[in-house]
């Protein structure tokens, strides 16, 4: 064993039985480390939690989903890239089809707000959406009861129409206990045959659609009953959310070749992938971690505080002890590195402590109902930096108590009563 | 003969307390010898603190040479001075300094801890022991301070002293705190280390304590008044007898902790 491991070991050791004969004292002056510790671990664990819920449900709902957007450049003039050269055309969205390989699926949707007008009910501004069969899975929302629409729905333009949970309430539509199958509903003046129930979107996290009634009809249908349209997107799935990027290029090539864009031309669309909420949310929650982490500063600084305090009270009661370890031959350096182990040990302890209450913390937190922190767990990088900072709060605030144990003069220390 | 292990020369230290200068010592010559036994007397004020924290290393002169051994330590550096004070002595305090919430062996142990060398755990713990034996206190080494009585406090205190086998053994009043058995018995054990080779200085006021050893050194006003054997000094002698007799009695501490 080297003398230098035998040293820290001996420290540490002393600093433990000095921190056990005053426990009561000790305990009261890590108390500032333990609550810091604690509260910026559960306020970690918490956000932990948070952010694996939201991306869980980000990733059920599609990190493979791709929306393309009509997009004028920013800086470019009117002139030359009219809305009319920007808006989205039904061809492009079968080029992408054909000829993105990284594409599982997309829809062109076109939504408008239109009189929906049932037997009983007539509902004015409702959302009626033009779709292809691909949306179900490109957005996740699958068909209830009845069924989808099929290939051939679109392609001979039926006049045939999906409504979700909202609208058959608020269109009356389950009168015989189909649920709204088979009935039939009015928009633009034409009859629509009620095929299938799709899901009430889900209240949206990030606020998009804040109405709830719904209906869907065929894009080719769409097409001739919507007048003076002139918004069209398409959302589209990857094939797996590893290929949301190079299906993203491919998009942005295809469109580019559609539109015989020039090298030196912006893009005159947009395609937006799920991630960039993903990145959104990340943000904020590293902002969130930001403040906790100022609001442990602020408590590991009045802990430190109380560290430095009681160093210096045990600096002064145990002089006549230091007069004597120099006496026996301690350096300078000794006695210093002795007082700041000891200073390090009692805040690394209360770091201890106050991790353990605050992954008890973390614990309960899971079983507040409703509270979606389920998954709210202490990461391990948030052990070590609890860990890593109660040491420097040790270092920072031990040094002045143990500089100044280490320059006592042996003789005036060991004459000190 | 052989070469002095202590060589003071024209030792002088002056303090300033305040606008006040005080000259604790005024021009020390002092040579000591392997195995030698010194009592150093004086009334407070006489410079005894001073010349003994001087010869422990503890403080520096401020005018002269001091050789231990073949080392000038009056020209070294306070951390030079701590290597010195741990490898070539050992102090002995009136109230014996034990760190109370160590057991025996461990405040035995402790110079071990600011060593250079210190040796593995099992060689410490064997040399504390070793120390423990030869004060007579093998057995109580797991008690800790507030366990023993005094005697038993200041034998630790001793062997703790001797751990390193120090050039020097320093006792200051080293029985001040103890009733006049219990001196006759820590007396016997410095006569008896004296004996097995060590060189003791002893500070004292106390005659009785002074004609235990073989010289007695005087000191008056930062100066030495006189050096004499003890069976020399008008003060002492009358002491010397009954302290002859004692060490004859109690020729070994082991002896003594059979009794």
């Amino acid at each position: 064993m080297s003398q230098a491991i035998f040293f820290f070991l001996k420290s540490v050791t002393m600093a433990l039985s000095q921190i056990w004969a005053n426990k009561a004292r000790s305990f009261l002056t890590a108390l500032g480390i333990i609550v810091g510790v604690a509260s910026v671990t559960a306020v970690i664990a918490a956000l932990t939690g948070l952010k694996a819920k939201v991306l869980t449900e980000f990733e059920s709902v599609g990190a493979a989903r791709l929306y393309v957007f009509p997009n004028r450049p920013d800086n470019a003039p009117r002139t030359k890239f009219p809305w009319e050269k920007c808006r989205l055309k039904v061809e492009e969205a079968r080029a992408i089809v054909e000829q993105c390989p990284s594409i599982k699926g997309l829809s062109p949707i076109v939504d408008v707000p239109m009189s929906v007008e049932s037997d009983s009910e007539l509902i004015e501004g409702m959302n009626v959406s033009g779709i292809w069969p691909a949306w179900h899975d490109a957005v996740g929302r699958k068909v209830l009861r009845g069924r989808p629409f099929s290939a051939i729905d679109i392609d001979t333009g039926r006049q045939v129409a999906l409504v979700n949970e909202a609208a058959v309430e608020e269109l009356k539509l389950d009168r015989d206990g189909n649920g709204g199958i088979g009935e039939h509903v009015l928009l633009g003046g034409r009859r629509f045959l009620v095929i299938g129930v799709v899901e009430t979107l889900q209240a949206r996290m990030f606020g998009m659609n804040s109405s709830q009634a719904e209906i869907f009809i065929p894009f080719s249908v769409a097409e001739k009953v919507l007048t003076g349209w002139y918004f069209m997107q398409f959302v589209a799935l990857a094939r797996s959310p590893e290929v949301a990027e190079e299906a993203k290029a491919e998009i942005e090539y295809v469109m580019r070749r559609q539109r015989g864009l020039a090298r030196t031309d912006p893009d005159t669309f947009r395609v937006a992938a799920i991630d960039q909420y993903i990145n959104q949310f990340k943000s904020m929650a590293a902002g969130v971690t930001a403040i906790a982490g100022g609001i442990v500063g602020i408590s590991l600084l009045v802990g430190g505080i109380g560290i430095m305090n009681i160093m210096l009270v045990s600096v002064s009661e145990r002089t006549r002890e230091i007069g004597l370890r120099k006496a026996v031959g301690a350096t300078s350096t000794a006695i210093l590195l002795q007082f700041l182990l000891e200073a390090v040990t009692l805040t690394v302890l209360g770091g201890l402590v106050g991790l353990v209450i605050g992954k008890a913390l973390a614990l309960s937190l899971t079983f507040i109902p409703g509270a979606n922190l389920e998954q709210a767990d202490v990461p391990y990088w948030a052990v070590a930096v609890a860990l890593v900072f109660s040491a420097a709060v040790g270092v920072a605030f031990g040094m002045f108590p143990a500089i100044k144990a280490s320059r006592l003069d042996p003789i005036e220390a060991l004459r000190h009563e | 003969m052989e070469e002095p292990i202590i060589q003071l020369r024209g030792i002088k230290k002056v303090y300033t307390v305040g606008v006040e200068t005080i000259h604790a010592l005024r021009g020390v010559d002092l040579d000591i010898r392997r195995n030698e036994m010194v009592a150093i007397m004086g009334s407070s004020g006489s410079g005894k603190s001073t010349l003994m924290n001087t010869l422990g290393c503890l403080d520096r002169p401020t005018e002269g040479e001091y050789r231990l051994g073949t080392r000038l330590v009056s020209a070294m550096r306070p951390d030079e001075l701590a290597l010195v004070r741990n490898e070539e002595i050992g102090f002995v305090f009136q109230s014996f300094e034990l760190l109370p919430r160590q057991t025996a062996l461990e405040n035995v142990e402790l110079p071990l801890l600011y060593s250079s060398t210190g040796g593995s755990a099992s060689s410490r713990r064997r040399r504390a022991l070793e120390a423990l034996e030869r004060v007579g206190l093998g057995k109580r080494v797991d008690h800790r301070p507030n366990q023993l009585s005094g005697g038993q406090k200041q034998r630790v205190a001793i062997a703790r002293a001797i751990l390193n086998n120090p050039r020097i053994l320093m006792a200051d009043e080293p029985t001040g705190n103890l009733d006049s058995a219990t001196t006759a018995e820590i007396l016997a054990l410095f006569s008896a280390l004296n004996e097995s080779g060590q060189t003791i200085i002893i500070v004292t006021h106390e005659n009785d304590v002074a004609a235990h050893c073989t010289r007695v050194v005087r000191l008056r006003d930062g100066r030495i008044l006189s050096d004499l054997p003890a069976e020399e000094d008008p003060e002492v002698l009358p002491f010397v007898p009954e302290a002859r007799e004692t060490q004859r009695r109690r020729r070994s501490p082991q002896e003594q902790a059979a009794a």
